[in-house]
């Protein structure tokens, strides 16, 4: 039952699928927050982020038969992850977007100067104008800090293709901004 | 008065004059005068033994329409009769007496499909209520035809019905194999690798801690 | 005119600084920096009771009745190989979940640029080539017929050219008995 310190994902992979389902809360352990700032960032608040990853390590165990290589969890875990939070933001159009955004500005963060938190909630309520796919390269490249070749890579995609989204990604997010200039 | 003429004419349409009838139309003007011979002449033995003639008359159809000469007609008449017959003492060896045509169809395109008479009936004794054995042989011969290796196809199927879930589960398993290999696209994930995960997670969750379903009553 | 100029994306991506930028850009690359300082960037950690949840969820479903079903029959889609001759079979209604369905529609589609006619032939039309002839798509050398079929299993082919019989790269495929091969529809 106590988990095998210094297992590698292959190994708590193929352990779960002997039947040792218990194990699978180490891979939940270990990658909880890996993509959680992503999540948050697509969906527009850490709450969403919380129950989007969840729900994708509860599908993931669902089709974990299927993971090609164990030992490439975490990659094939992320797909699933986003898979979610495309389907998810299609799902709540028609949430009112300042309640979305709202929970991003924590009040706890007392750190946080005010007019900064008012600009990264305004810049957090422009990303959610965006498609899924404009948001999601601006978030691995400018949140996640990834190159346009680790993003290609990741998506499957060509860096011309990624960049040709991501200005459109910025025309549109400063079409949002100036909107709701005072 | 009426009863009686009704009687009888039901009793003419279950008579081997009735079916042949039957026959010679499905055959009407789609096979050559021999292949309508020895599709009734077959029919009659199969129907005799309780096998289905419906495959039989599909096959001479087929045949003519593909303008296959009429010998290769001929023997491949005769072989689809001899794996109705494999198929009906396969079902049989699971131990029903007289399987319902359906699943000795089922069972001979089983057999066509790569899939061995003793796992013809391994597939027979799994399927009981609500799991019919027509649609486990169906299934199986569509795993089977999609390159999932019998082996693998008969422990995958049974893996699921151990589970005990709805009869749409067992229907549902080529698209899931699919569904496995086209998510697995570009890693090369073949059929038979994506049925072999479907049934070792399905061995694991019906082994799980926490997992108390009751099995299939066996009458 | 709202979009960017095409030097300030570049700076936006991180290839250009803002000295390298005309004197009369300056001040929207530097409109388009203080974009990108709005960006949060603040790590997210999720509560640590979320294996135990994950794993009460799984347990859960496990026990509810119908546990496959929640895996949701897929619709029969093929991944195209567009080499000569692929096909695709495609599910326009995909079964319910709960009950197989009396008829299911369904879309042939094959790819045969050469051809000058196709047509479907298969148990449910007596294999007659002239029953369903496939027309031409919008892309060339697509073909295509939909047809509403009674749940069961079909066997199939295409035939090109009324000559040519071809069975479906895309299906699985069976021993047809005369040294050729039927594609197989399972609905």
């Amino acid at each position: 039952m106590s988990g095998r310190e210094g297992a590698t994902d292959g190994q708590v992979v193929r352990a779960v699928l002997a039947g040792d389902t218990e194990r699978y809360a180490e891979l939940v352990t270990r990658y909880r927050d890996r993509y959680a700032r992503y999540a948050a960032r697509m969906l527009g608040s850490a709450d969403e982020a919380e129950d989007a990853v969840q729900d994708a390590f509860v599908r993931a165990y669902d089709q974990l038969a299927q993971c090609r290589d164990p030992d490439k969890f975490v990659g094939w875990f992320f797909l699933i992850l986003r898979n979610r939070c495309f389907a998810e933001r299609r799902r709540s159009k028609d949430v009112a977007p300042l309640e979305a955004a709202g929970a991003v500005a924590a009040p706890e963060r007392p750190e946080v100067p005010v007019e900064m938190a008012e600009r990264r909630r305004a810049l957090q309520h422009a990303l959610l104008e965006l498609t899924p796919e404009q948001r999601e390269v601006f978030v691995l490249k400018h949140v996640e800090g990834l190159s346009y070749g680790e993003i290609a890579e990741r998506l499957g995609t060509s860096v011309p293709s990624l960049k040709m989204r991501m200005h459109r990604a910025y025309d549109r997010l400063r079409e949002q901004l100036r909107d709701r200039a005072p | 008065m009426k009863t009686l003429c009704v009687a009888l004419l039901l009793a003419i349409a279950g008579t081997p004059l009735g079916a042949q009838q039957d026959v010679s139309a499905r055959l009407a003007g789609r096979v050559p005068p021999e292949i309508a011979a020895l599709v009734h002449q077959l029919a009659m033995g199969a129907a005799a033994r309780g096998l289905p003639i419906d495959p039989l008359i599909q096959k001479a159809v087929e045949g003519s329409a593909k303008g296959v000469p009429a010998d290769r007609v001929a023997s491949a008449l005769r072989a689809l009769t001899a794996q109705l017959d494999v198929a009906n003492a396969a079902i049989q060896q699971a131990g029903s007496n007289r399987p319902d045509t359906e699943a000795i169809a089922a069972g001979a395109f089983a057999l066509n499909a790569g899939i061995s008479a003793k796992q013809v009936t391994a597939l027979a004794l799994v399927s009981r209520p609500p799991y019919s054995t027509a649609v486990t042989l169906r299934v199986a011969s569509t795993l089977a035809a999609m390159g999932v290796p019998a082996e693998q196809t008969v422990d995958l199927v049974t893996q699921i019905i151990a589970l005990g879930g709805p009869a749409t589960d067992v229907l549902g398993l080529p698209g899931q194999v699919m569904a496995g290999v086209s998510q697995g696209q570009g890693r090369g994930v073949t059929p038979a690798q994506a049925a072999a995960g479907l049934a070792r997670a399905a061995a694991a969750r019906a082994n799980a801690p926490g997992q108390n379903k009751p099995k299939p009553q066996h009458p | 005119m709202t979009d960017f100029h095409p030097q300030v994306k570049q700076l936006l991506d991180g290839e250009l600084t803002l000295a390298d930028l005309a004197p009369e850009l300056r001040a929207e690359g530097e409109e388009a920096l203080r974009l990108l300082a709005a960006v949060d960037r603040e790590p997210v950690t999720l509560p640590g009771t979320l294996g135990a949840r994950v794993l009460a969820e799984l347990r859960r479903r496990a026990e509810a009745p119908g546990f496959w079903r929640r895996l949701r029959l897929r619709p029969w889609t093929l991944v195209p190989a567009f080499a000569a001759g692929a096909a695709l079979a495609l599910l326009l209604s995909p079964p319910a979940p709960t009950r197989a369905p009396a008829a299911v529609t369904v879309r042939f589609v094959l790819f045969a640029p050469e051809a000058q006619q196709v047509a479907l032939a298969g148990t449910f039309n007596q294999w007659d080539p002239a029953a369903t002839p496939l027309v031409r798509t919008g892309a060339p050398g697509v073909w295509t017929a939909t047809l509403t079929l009674p749940a069961g299993q079909h066997q199939y082919a295409f035939v090109v050219d009324g000559a040519r019989w071809v069975a479906d790269p895309g299906a699985p495929a069976v021993d047809d008995g005369f040294g050729r091969r039927n594609s197989v529809l399972s609905l």
